[in-house]
């Protein structure tokens, strides 16, 4: 941003003023300026979100999300190459540890406030041909902590995975019935205590018990799970944290059969 | 050589840095399956019967050999006793917090030392008082950040944590909640000082560098510890504090809240923990899930292991898992004792 005419960075510093204050009337008000210096405004635009998701700034990414909307840019280009490259970006921060929890939270509501001004133009492209991977994810029965969960969940859906979110205290069954109504491609299990570690073993049984177990990858996570612990119980893999749940699901995709092959 | 203390004067001189026959060991929660069903307690009645709870908890001191008795069994009490909706469980899973405030001003602690499970626990650590007066009677509460939490829900309290760092009207919104968690704080260590607890044992997990940044925990958690510590003290009665995860990074803020010894889980090297903290004792960190599936060697070479890193005292990572079995908490003990007799 900093290689922008002096006028354009001032007309930014304006918007971003605009955006934390919400003033809606503002922001269209300077995005026709912005339009007016001939700048590449869908650029910048998608290079703000991606910043601004990145930090965290919720009030700001509603404000440059308008600006996406009122300059006509593609939707689902504003979701991926603006606010889930920002979630990407934090992600690979936590993932190198120069990052921590709450940043990740603060992104993630960044990236969801974003999202909800997209989805009523969204539904207008339903009928794009691509359909998006699967996650049945959760936390286990008798375990509350949602926060690992969630940011898993974030993570994913920012590179693109349909999660379908059971929430907290999930019994084993409703995994099964929940991989099976979606035809999904992951299971994602959480928990945050070793008093409930043993409700993933249960899970892993019964895919075993309906059949199912070849058509699912399983992700198992959360403080007190291991490689050693994963592997014992029939998982595929225990990713490090949210950020490389998402890098390891993308990797084991590519070779892994369809869901045409698989469920039909 | 010192000659031999009751399991009270080992942790009271262990808190006090003073030598020790050998080292304590000691338990933070100890809702143990096992034990529930040998002192013929049933669930979820030992939640809020004093004479179940101690009946329970003792054998941990009683038949495993701790030198503590931990009581009550989980960190809910505080969140009950504000009306907040708890989930109580299994036998084999304790009582979890399922819902939070929207703001401040719902939160009403005028009647808390009425709620039933405040009540037994306060009657529960004066009959084990009476009943076990050589036994360190420890109340398990929950800590300052970590109350803030269940008051305002723990994402919301990651959230704040960083934008109160940002904004000085955020951190004023994050003194607002805190300031109500340390008022329940304060009247609830009274009452169980009052009760007879030799020890109060803080749990602040929401401070963990897993949830929050070690920058708000040495801005804003450590100023709220050392306030309820300072208090804990001027009643006379020594205080632990449990924080889960890596706490490396924030030991040193950890040991200047003034509590009198700290309590580290296994992800933490305790050889480096210990080097910070300099003076202030620091416990642990053995895994809690040895004591559910470890074998004998493993729990011998984890609990040495903690002590030639420079543990003060013998403690589980967090903890007393309920599916523990009593010989493997026995093989803890022994391996501390063993431990202490070859090299104090």
């Amino acid at each position: 941003m900093d290689d922008l005419p002096e006028e354009v960075q001032e007309l930014i510093e304006e918007l971003d003023e605009a955006a934390e204050d919400e003033d809606e009337d503002t922001i269209k008000e300077l995005t026709q300026k912005l339009l007016e210096t001939g700048a590449d405004v869908e650029a910048i635009t998608l290079k703000k979100l991606s910043i601004l998701v990145m930090d965290g700034e919720e009030e700001m990414t509603r404000g440059w999300t308008e600006v996406a909307i009122q300059i006509g840019i593609d939707p689902f280009k504003t979701l991926i190459e603006g606010l889930a490259a920002g979630m990407s970006l934090i992600g690979k921060k936590y993932e190198q540890g120069e990052a921590f929890v709450p940043q990740l939270l603060i992104a993630s509501a960044a990236m969801y406030s974003g999202m909800d001004l997209l989805a009523p133009y969204m539904k207008q492209d339903e009928n794009s041909n691509s359909k998006p991977v699967t996650v049945v994810i959760g936390t286990v029965e008798g375990d509350v902590h949602d926060i690992g969960k969630s940011l898993v969940k974030t993570l994913l859906s920012a590179n693109g995975f349909n999660c379908v979110d059971l929430g907290n205290d999930v019994p084993a069954s409703r995994f099964i019935e929940a991989a099976k109504e979606n035809k999904a491609t992951a299971i994602s299990m959480s928990t945050l205590m070793t008093t409930t570690m043993a409700e993933m073993p249960k899970v892993l049984n019964l895919l075993e018990n309906e059949g199912i177990r070849d058509k699912l990858l399983v992700m198992v996570g959360g403080a007190p799970i291991t490689a050693g612990y994963a592997a014992q119980i029939g998982a595929n893999v225990s990713p490090h944290d949210a950020a490389s749940a998402a890098t390891w699901l993308k990797e084991s995709i590519v070779n892994f059969p369809s869901e045409s092959v698989r469920w039909d | 050589m010192v000659s031999e203390m009751t399991s009270k004067e080992r942790v009271l001189a262990m808190l006090d840095r003073k030598p020790v026959d050998r080292v304590p060991v000691m338990t933070g929660s100890a809702m143990v399956k096992e034990y529930i069903e040998k002192s013929g307690s049933s669930w979820p009645d030992y939640h809020c019967d004093a004479e179940m709870m101690v009946n329970t908890v003792s054998l941990m001191h009683t038949d495993a050999g701790l030198d503590n008795i931990v009581l009550p069994f989980g960190m809910f009490i505080e969140s009950a006793a504000l009306g907040l909706e708890v989930k109580m469980g299994r036998i084999d899973i304790q009582p979890s917090v399922r819902s939070f405030f929207s703001k401040p001003e719902e939160v009403n602690y005028d009647n808390f030392l009425e709620n039933k499970y405040v009540k037994t626990t306060l009657e529960a650590i004066k009959l084990s008082k009476e009943k076990y007066p050589d036994a360190a009677i420890t109340a398990f509460l929950v800590a300052p950040i970590t109350l803030t939490g269940d008051l305002m829900g723990a994402e919301n309290l990651s959230m704040l944590s960083i934008k109160c760092l940002q904004k000085e009207k955020q951190m004023q919104k994050m003194q607002d909640w805190l300031s109500k968690a340390l008022e329940i704080n304060r009247i609830y260590a009274e009452a169980c000082v009052e009760a007879g607890a030799d020890i109060l044992y803080y749990s602040d997990a929401s401070a963990s560098p897993n949830l929050v940044m070690p920058e708000f925990y040495y801005q804003v958690a450590v100023p709220a510890e050392k306030e309820i510590g300072d208090f804990v003290h001027h009643l006379g009665c020594p205080w632990e504090l449990h924080i889960c995860g890596d706490t490396v990074p924030i030991i040193e803020g950890m040991a200047s809240t003034g509590a009198d010894c700290l309590s580290v889980e296994q992800a933490v090297n305790m050889k480096e923990a210990t080097k910070i903290a300099g003076d202030v004792p620091i416990v642990g960190n053995v895994t809690p899930l040895l004591m559910v599936e470890g074998t004998e060697e493993q729990i011998i070479d984890e609990t040495r292991k903690g002590l030639d890193s420079g543990a003060k005292g013998s403690m589980l990572g967090c903890g007393t898992p309920p599916l523990s079995t009593s010989d493997r908490i026995r093989t803890w003990v022994k391996a501390a004792a063993d431990w202490s007799a070859e090299n104090l």
